[in-house]
């Protein structure tokens, strides 16, 4: 339990680097995935996850609104599942779903947080210095509403999934590991197509 | 402008995005970001409130190449600062709203191809390369080897520093040619040839690409003990087939992440039955 909260707490900090703060690309999968491996200790899943997440969602980029599904979350959820027991071609398939949803709970919030801007505005034009603050309190909000989504994932689906997991056939473990090989291939055929040269 | 101002609004800017919404966008990052400067313009505190309203409108831009835009909205607004009639007030500060408005979609444009678009996968295909040629195989379902932290940290290391060695560079100088740039200078956006750049990653990235994909296919196949037996074949058919299949659902624009779904529902409904 200890792992999977540091699992989410150090997930949900390196979230904030994807769009709230710094953008280093810490985010990233090849990145973040090997740097919550640190935690659980399990350096070769840390990293083929990151390389996995990272080539799985190398063709959606953040152009405009538009909002990729986090590598972080995906990595984070993924080792967190791993931790409670799950295999990593398992793990992974709902580490991509939870992506998902996140960017999903994301856009709602980044809806949901216009109207707190508005209502912050009045209060930034009286006294300017009162902006600096807005933007701590925002960075804390993302930071909080991200672990609370990575922890509530985490537990939901990590205690229904451990508990299925011995009555799954070892037929559906087969398919899921063919399903987990495909993904370095159809990520590796996009990054061909990705430097597809179109203009000079 | 000074080397302590430029600081301040180069550290400020790592925090643009912060408050991303979908009314305003990066409104309140700009404002955060912006502020050192509008101080020293406006030293009387009952000026700032109404500026500032003007940053707090809608700014969306691609973070690393927003600096064009802090250098060049820094200089105009000396301009406006500086206006001794309220008719070449007001005509500055039209030109203000269109030198927002228009700079912050040319460098939209340009930072997403090149950081999004180009920067990112080509960092990408650098640590696989790094971690190939470390013999990590990172292609097998359940991975087995036990790794040294520098084997896995270095190649994340090359591609972090070579992703923002680029992305800082720009977001320092940006600053700096946006400001100084002349007014026929593009805001100091033609210094650079980034299309040239652009193209030429490409280039090099596709040939890595192409080279990757090959280099994994001989990885993933060479030590199979059975050349042609079963294992072989079944790994090449998962192999050809799907990358034929993402080669060929490119132009469709079908997300990698759907194309995995399926396959995990096609391989498991095909196992169950």
């Amino acid at each position: 339990m200890t792992q999977i909260l540091l699992i989410c707490i150090v997930g949900a900090l390196l979230e904030l680097d994807t769009t709230y703060a710094f953008q280093f690309t810490l985010s990233r999968g090849i990145i973040a995935g090997p740097l919550l491996s640190l935690i659980t200790g399990d350096l070769m899943t840390g990293l083929q996850i990151g390389i996995f997440t990272e080539l799985i969602f190398i063709d959606i980029s953040p152009l405009g609104g538009l909002l990729p599904p986090s590598g972080a979350v995906c990595c984070t959820l993924t080792l967190a599942l791993c931790s409670v027991g799950l295999p990593p071609y398992f793990a992974f398939f709902f580490g991509v779903i939870g992506a998902v949803l996140f960017s999903v709970c994301e856009v709602l919030v980044r809806k949901s947080r216009s109207g707190w801007l508005m209502r912050q505005e009045p209060l930034i034009l009286q006294r300017p210095p009162y902006l600096s603050f807005v933007v701590v309190k925002a960075l804390g909000i993302s930071f909080i509403m991200t672990l609370a989504y990575l922890l509530f994932y985490s537990a939901v689906m990590g205690s229904s999934l451990a508990r299925l997991l011995p009555f799954i056939p070892e037929k559906l473990h087969l398919a899921s590991k063919f399903a987990y090989m495909a993904v370095p291939w159809i990520g590796l055929a996009t990054l061909v197509s990705t430097f597809r040269l179109k203009t000079r | 402008m000074t080397h302590w101002l430029q600081w301040q609004l180069f550290w400020r800017s790592f925090f643009l995005q912060t408050g991303w919404n979908f009314a305003k966008y990066q409104n309140l990052g700009l404002a955060f970001v912006m502020t050192p400067f509008l101080k020293t313009v406006y030293k009387q505190k009952k000026d700032l409130p109404s500026v500032l309203e003007r940053y707090l409108e809608g700014f969306n831009t691609q973070p690393m190449m927003a600096s064009f835009c802090f250098g060049a909205l820094a200089r105009q607004e000396e301009r406006m600062a500086k206006a001794k009639t309220l008719a070449e007030y007001r005509e500055r500060l039209s030109e203000w709203n269109s030198l927002k408005r228009s700079l912050s979609i040319t460098t939209a444009s340009l930072g997403d191809r090149l950081f999004w678009g180009t920067l990112k996968p080509f960092t990408l295909l650098l640590a696989l390369f790094i971690w190939l040629a470390l013999n990590i195989n990172f292609f097998e379902p359940v991975p087995q080897q036990t790794l040294a932290p520098m084997e896995v940290f270095g190649a994340c290391i090359v591609a972090f520093l070579a992703f923002n060695a680029v992305a800082l560079f720009v977001k320092w100088k940006g600053i700096s040619l946006g400001y100084d740039a002349p007014n026929n200078g593009c805001f100091g956006l033609t210094q650079f040839d980034w299309n040239k750049t652009i193209y030429n990653t490409k280039l090099f990235g596709m040939l890595l690409a192409m080279g990757l994909l090959l280099g994994g296919l001989y990885y993933f196949l060479h030590d199979l003990e059975l050349f042609l037996g079963l294992k072989f074949i079944t790994r090449a058919i998962i192999v050809l087939f799907f990358v034929s299949i993402s080669l060929m659902t490119r132009d469709l624009r079908i997300p990698n992440m759907y194309l995995y779904m399926a396959a995990m529902l096609i391989f498991n409904i095909v196992y169950l039955f």
